[in-house]
């Protein structure tokens, strides 16, 4: 019996650790603290602020940490008119679909969680089309006004933004010619393919910020009139659950971002070790695209509903449509089918 | 419309229904934006039908308390009207009581009181930016610029006046001090600094694409429905009205300077934004001249024994718009009655009937009440 155990474990330890460890749970969570905690000091710079300073001592780097045994100690407010199981579950397991699609991402060659290759692309923008209905449901179950009309302007802006994203991502397939996502990363040896596709890059980032819902594009939390949006009814560990399907939102859509235009875990050998390697590289990359998230976030007003919609129908998806047929063009009339 | 509102009122309740599927969204008083009041606003959800201000709840009854001060121990209580803005509406208080006296004021005073207030206006015109910057959903970074350029102006006053915020500076028939040494080196270095950052707020705020997207065409404001709801300060000025009691029926010492009054024609929320940081360029074109011409002499005169009038209306240009202090005396040193009409609660009374005359969406409501620069303790009094 012992023995089974034992060798149950020996055998599905790697396995266990992926799961549980580095592109897994643990992974998640320290990125989600990270993330916080690097969205305050950095943001805070640029408001010629100092963030926080004081837990921990250097760089307050307690403070997310401090805040999060905050939320989990405080009580869950639950409104009476709400439905209450759909409040819970909902807020509950709002991360589980982008941790679902992370798994999917090798940080390594051969270093996914979930080893399967094929039509890995398509399943990971699948799987991400189900967040919304998440939102949607948190909205609807608080029962309150504001929460109702940030659900709802979160499905308005998934029209608009997930369509164009998806038809940008079919440019690189086209490129690539393949739907695999370690494919895909294998195939910018040579050159990355935000070179080549360019316009399907533009196109890609504007529809990304509508999909993390970060200003320009925060329409469904809109602070100044709607409060926070759909987490309005939130609070305590409710709200820390929520807090960590947006951060992981961000993660994966970041992921992709990274792995279809800017190489994966491609990059110049450090320590001789594939696996590290390759998550080293991931992990600099993912900083430099979170920074540039911030970046844009800190710099812009957040548009209305109707003009975000105005954005996607009208320049965002010809554009995508524009970058498909262009790839299609360069790819197998002017190169003859590289 | 109006039918539409036989609604069933709740106050604490989130949900009122009303008929034909709109509700009310209750923003405020607290509510991120919302300040010290409360937006009563009838939406469908995209579309707002009305917009109902509810003030009221930072009363603190000053035109009371004025009544059982003596003139002079006014001055305190007046300034708490706006925190941001005291010695403007300082001036109206203390132009009053002169005119209740009869004095003339020493040029010298005069132009320290022009400098001062136009210090101030700076100060509350940064404020109203970093406010409405935020309403239109920027990540607080223009509203924190704002407030951290405030600060070498609040030096400056406290240099002058001794107080950061309520100078009680302005007297009956002068000021309390004059001008420190080497203050005016010290204005005119700020001033540079400040020309430097404005072009800083131009290029990244101003001109921005999406704030420009966010409130261009919104929420305008004409010329006609302007005069006839009186609206007052910056956001009468750019619905094309070159109505500034600065130019028309100049106090202190702006008779003797130059300077143009900022209007435009769109009347949108966008130039409302705009027009507040022309009028800060404005502000410091004359703190420039004054400081240049500023005379010698003394900085204050005795007042008479007895007031030579029994009432006495004075008007003003606050950073929000004209402030009119009317006073009546018994012929004694104590007022029997003030009555101060804020400019605040007439531009609140503008945005009431604004959705009446174009399509406001939810969305627009918070830029729109802070393009006019709303201070909900001034209409509160």
């Amino acid at each position: 019996m012992f023995k089974d155990i034992m060798k149950f474990i020996e055998v599905n330890l790697p396995v266990l650790i992926k799961i549980l460890g580095f592109p897994g749970l643990t992974f998640i969570l320290i990125f989600l603290i990270f993330a916080v905690w690097y969205q305050r000091k950095y943001l805070a710079r640029l408001m010629t602020r100092m963030g926080p300073v004081h837990a921990g001592k250097v760089l307050g780097w307690l403070q997310l940490i401090a805040d999060a045994l905050k939320l989990l100690t405080k009580e869950i407010i639950i409104p009476r008119e709400s439905m209450r199981k759909i409040f819970v579950l909902s807020a509950g397991t709002l991360s589980v679909i982008p941790a679902t699609a992370i798994t999917l991402i090798p940080f390594a060659k051969d270093f996914a969680i979930f080893p399967i290759r094929g039509y890995t692309l398509p399943l990971f923008l699948a799987i991400m089309t189900l967040y919304p209905i998440f939102v949607v449901l948190m909205g609807w179950a608080a029962n309150n006004k504001f929460t109702i009309i940030g659900a709802f302007r979160s499905i308005y802006l998934d029209v608009a933004g997930e369509i164009p994203l998806i038809l940008s991502t079919i440019g690189v397939m086209i490129w690539a010619g393949t739907y695999d996502i370690q494919d895909i990363i294998e195939a910018q040896k040579s050159i990355w393919f935000v070179f080549p596709q360019l316009l399907g890059f533009i196109v890609f980032l504007v529809s990304f910020m509508a999909m993390i819902e970060k200003v320009p594009f925060d329409i469904p939390e809109a602070e100044a009139e709607l409060v926070f949006g759909y987490k309005t009814e939130f609070s305590g560990a409710l709200f820390l659950d929520s807090m960590l399907g947006d951060y992981v939102n961000l993660l994966a859509w970041s992921l992709l971002m990274i792995t279809l235009y800017f190489g994966g875990y491609l990059g110049p050998s450090i320590t001789g070790d594939p696996i590290i390697d390759g998550s080293i590289w991931t992990l600099i990359k993912l900083v430099i695209v979170v920074t540039m998230t911030f970046t844009i976030m800190i710099s812009y007003a957040r548009l209305r509903i109707d003009q975000a919609i105005r954005v996607g129908w009208n320049y965002l998806i010809p554009l995508a449509i524009l970058n498909i047929i262009l790839t299609i063009f360069v790819k197998y009339v002017i190169l003859g089918g590289g | 419309m109006r039918d539409m509102m036989s609604y069933r009122y709740h106050p604490f309740n989130e949900i009122v229904e009303l008929e034909g599927g709109l509700f009310q969204l209750n923003m405020g008083p607290q509510h991120p934006i919302s300040g010290q009041g409360r937006f009563i606003v009838i939406t469908d959800g995209e579309i707002v039908y009305s917009i109902e201000m509810d003030i009221g709840y930072s009363h603190r009854g000053i035109e009371k308390i004025l009544e059982y001060r003596n003139l002079m121990q006014g001055i305190v209580p007046i300034e708490r009207m706006v925190m941001l803005d005291t010695s403007n509406i300082a001036m109206g208080y203390v132009l009053a009581v002169e005119k209740l006296y009869g004095v003339d004021v020493p040029p010298r005073a005069q132009y320290i009181r022009t400098i001062i207030m136009e210090l101030n206006r700076i100060i509350s015109h940064l404020y109203a930016l970093g406010l409405y910057s935020e309403s239109a959903g920027w990540n607080p970074a223009i509203f924190l610029w704002t407030t951290a350029d405030r600060e070498p102006i609040l030096d400056i006053l406290e240099m002058i006046t001794g107080a950061r915020w309520s100078y009680s500076f302005f007297i009956p028939g002068g000021v309390r001090a004059d001008l420190p040494r080497g203050v005016k080196e010290r204005i005119l270095t700020t001033l540079d600094y400040l020309e430097n950052r404005i072009r800083v707020y131009e290029d990244s705020w101003i001109y921005n694409e999406t704030f420009r997207m966010r409130t261009e065409g919104m929420g305008v404001l004409p010329r006609s429905k302007a005069i006839e709801w009186g609206a007052a300060g910056p956001n009468l000025r750019v619905s094309g009205v070159p109505y500034d009691t600065r130019k028309n029926e100049p106090y202190a010492a702006y008779d003797e300077l130059d300077f143009k009054i900022v209007t435009h024609t769109a009347g949108d929320s966008y130039y409302r934004g705009w027009a507040r940081v022309e009028e800060i360029k404005v502000s410091i074109d004359i703190i420039r001249q004054a400081i240049e011409n500023i005379p010698e002499g003394r900085i204050r005169v005795a007042l008479p024994p007895k007031p030579v009038q029994e009432e006495a209306l004075a008007r003003v240009e606050t950073g929000r718009g004209e402030l009119n202090v009317y006073m009546y005396t018994e012929g004694r040193d104590k007022p029997y009655r003030v009555k101060i009409s804020p400019p605040s609660f007439r531009n609140f009374y503008v945005i009431e009937q604004l959705p009446k005359i174009q399509t406001i969406r939810l969305a627009d409501v918070p830029p729109l009440i802070y393009s006019f620069d709303p201070w909900f303790l001034d209409a509160d009094r």
